[in-house]
């Protein structure tokens, strides 16, 4: 059943999930339940200055009242900057920011995460670089640089402690991306 | 004095003329750069740190290890390298259970994280570790004439009880003004200051929103302050500001087009760095400008 129902976005409290709020706190939103709805964060952030719907506060909300498929079927929480205004203004120390990234755990776990970062994802564990331009090289030449730069592009030790890492934190448990096998690796912009 | 610098993945493969920009201005301030060989991406935001806590500072511990072992501290120039780096070495030390489970992972590579180098942004370790007017003493040429607006960029300053290098206040910063202001230049101010210019994640899940958030932001920089240049203290917003203004003179949401460049670029050519090799890759036009720094 839709938890937002229609255009007019009347919430069926009822719908709710409950469990939401305890799996939020697990993966690193501990602080979900100080927040005394304030909305400090919305005011100094930068999604609602450029009009997504759902932004710090509005996730918040959206968690206590267990709204799990508003939440997983709208993309603004992979839009957030990162920017921490939020946490420098909040007065409850509630960490948003940390909300919206244990949201986006939430996402991963059922598989709801943009391509972008499967991509980044997979090009960290082939290549040891989120962000990869496969014609760095060229570009890299051109201002009169080596063509790798010393990172595990150059070193493929560290390469594969990179990725001893991966296979060995939850990432590998949950199989967004193939591991073990050596990787093809192509442009990927984060 | 030696740093080690780690460069990050938009620096090395997108805007190598920034990592060059670096590579020339500290040493010609008399700091050494390491390379923290086998260094690997931070990791950024929309990758690790969304997926769990401990994978996050795993793969940051031991780009923090690389550095530990040789007793130095970090530079770094991009702004989420920055924040992903000091956000991860923050956590561990506010948990020591988190920096446990964090030591037993990087067990299976033979490190282990303890958390004693130090991470700084480039400009911030220049502005404590040699000052500004040292600075001004080493340059040979100067931005004198010329009006800059600043764009310091979000992981400079949020959230600032992470950071080595703190802010007065992260809602004014001066630190950014004080150092292009001892380039000679004239920095003019704007109301969207510490607005964010909109790259990164938002750039990859809505360009629209994203270039609307930067229009109002440059829109702001022409009225206001109308300069010859824009300086970033940022790479992410060096990337933003280089490419968003031709995307929106495409679409006629703007008719100007500003000059942008990292501070360290600015830096570099003022202590006399080739301008192709620290600025060559720029897509905004900043030849004219960069022909009012060099004497003819
Ligand atoms: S997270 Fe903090 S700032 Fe935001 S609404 Fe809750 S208490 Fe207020
Ligand atoms: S970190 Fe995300 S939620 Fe917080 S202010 Fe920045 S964009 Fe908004």
């Amino acid at each position: 059943m839709s938890q937002v129902q229609g255009g007019i976005g009347i919430i069926n409290l009822s719908a709710g999930d409950p469990s939401l709020v305890n799996e939020i706190k697990e993966l690193g939103g501990e602080e979900l339940l100080e927040c005394i709805q304030c909305a400090k964060c919305a005011a100094a952030c930068p999604m609602v200055l450029a009009g997504f719907p759902f932004f710090n506060k509005r996730v918040i909300q959206a968690i206590l009242l267990g709204l799990r498929d508003a939440l997983l079927d709208d993309s603004s929480i992979w839009a957030c900057q990162s920017c921490n205004r939020c946490t420098e203004v909040c007065p409850r120390e509630v960490n948003p920011f940390e909300i919206i990234q244990a949201m986006r755990r939430v996402a991963i776990r059922e598989f709801a995460l943009p391509t972008l970062a499967i991509e980044g994802l997979k090009s960290l564990y082939d290549t040891g670089h989120a962000v990869y331009l496969a014609g760095a090289g060229n570009t890299r030449a051109k201002v009169g640089l080596p063509e790798k730069p010393p990172s595990t592009l150059s070193y493929p030790e560290a390469l594969k402690e990179v990725r001893t890492i991966l296979e060995n934190t939850e990432l590998a448990e949950l199989g967004v991306i193939p591991m073990g096998e050596s990787g093809v690796t192509d442009s990927c912009e984060v | 004095m030696k740093v080690g610098f780690f460069i990050g993945c938009n620096t090395s493969f997108n805007r190598p003329d920034l990592e060059q920009a670096v590579r020339h201005a500290f040493p010609a301030l008399g700091i050494e750069l390491d390379d923290l060989e086998g260094q690997s991406c931070c990791p950024t935001w929309g990758t690790l740190p969304s997926v769990d806590v401990v994978g996050w500072c795993a793969v940051s511990a031991r780009n923090h290890t690389i550095a530990e072992q040789k007793g130095l501290d970090i530079v770094t120039v991009c702004g989420s390298c920055y924040g992903s780096l000091s956000e991860a070495k923050y956590k561990m030390e506010v948990d020591p259970e988190l920096k446990a489970k964090v030591n037993e992972v990087l067990q299976t590579i033979g490190r282990e994280y303890k958390g004693t180098s130090n991470v700084r942004l480039t400009y911030y370790y220049l502005y404590h570790e040699i000052g500004p007017e040292k600075i001004r003493a080493s340059l040979k040429y100067t931005l004198g004439g010329l009006k800059v607006a600043l764009q310091p960029g979000c992981h400079t300053l949020w959230p600032s009880k992470v950071y080595y290098d703190k802010e007065e206040d992260p809602f004014h910063p001066r630190v950014l003004k004080e150092m292009v202001e001892a380039l000679g230049a004239t920095v003019g101010h704007y109301t969207r200051l510490i607005d964010c210019c909109g790259m990164g994640a938002m750039r990859s899940t809505d360009m629209e929103k994203s270039l609307n958030l930067f229009r109002r932001k440059i829109l702001s920089i022409k009225e206001e302050v109308d300069p010859d240049l824009i300086i970033t203290g940022c790479s992410s917003c060096l990337i933003q500001f280089d490419t968003a203004q031709e995307m929106l003179r495409r679409e006629k949401k703007i008719n100007f087009e500003i000059p942008v460049l990292h501070f360290m670029q600015a830096l570099a050519i003022c202590l006399g760095a080739d301008p192709e090799k620290v600025a060559g890759l720029a897509r905004t036009n900043v030849k004219s400008v960069i022909g009012k720094i060099l004497p003819s």
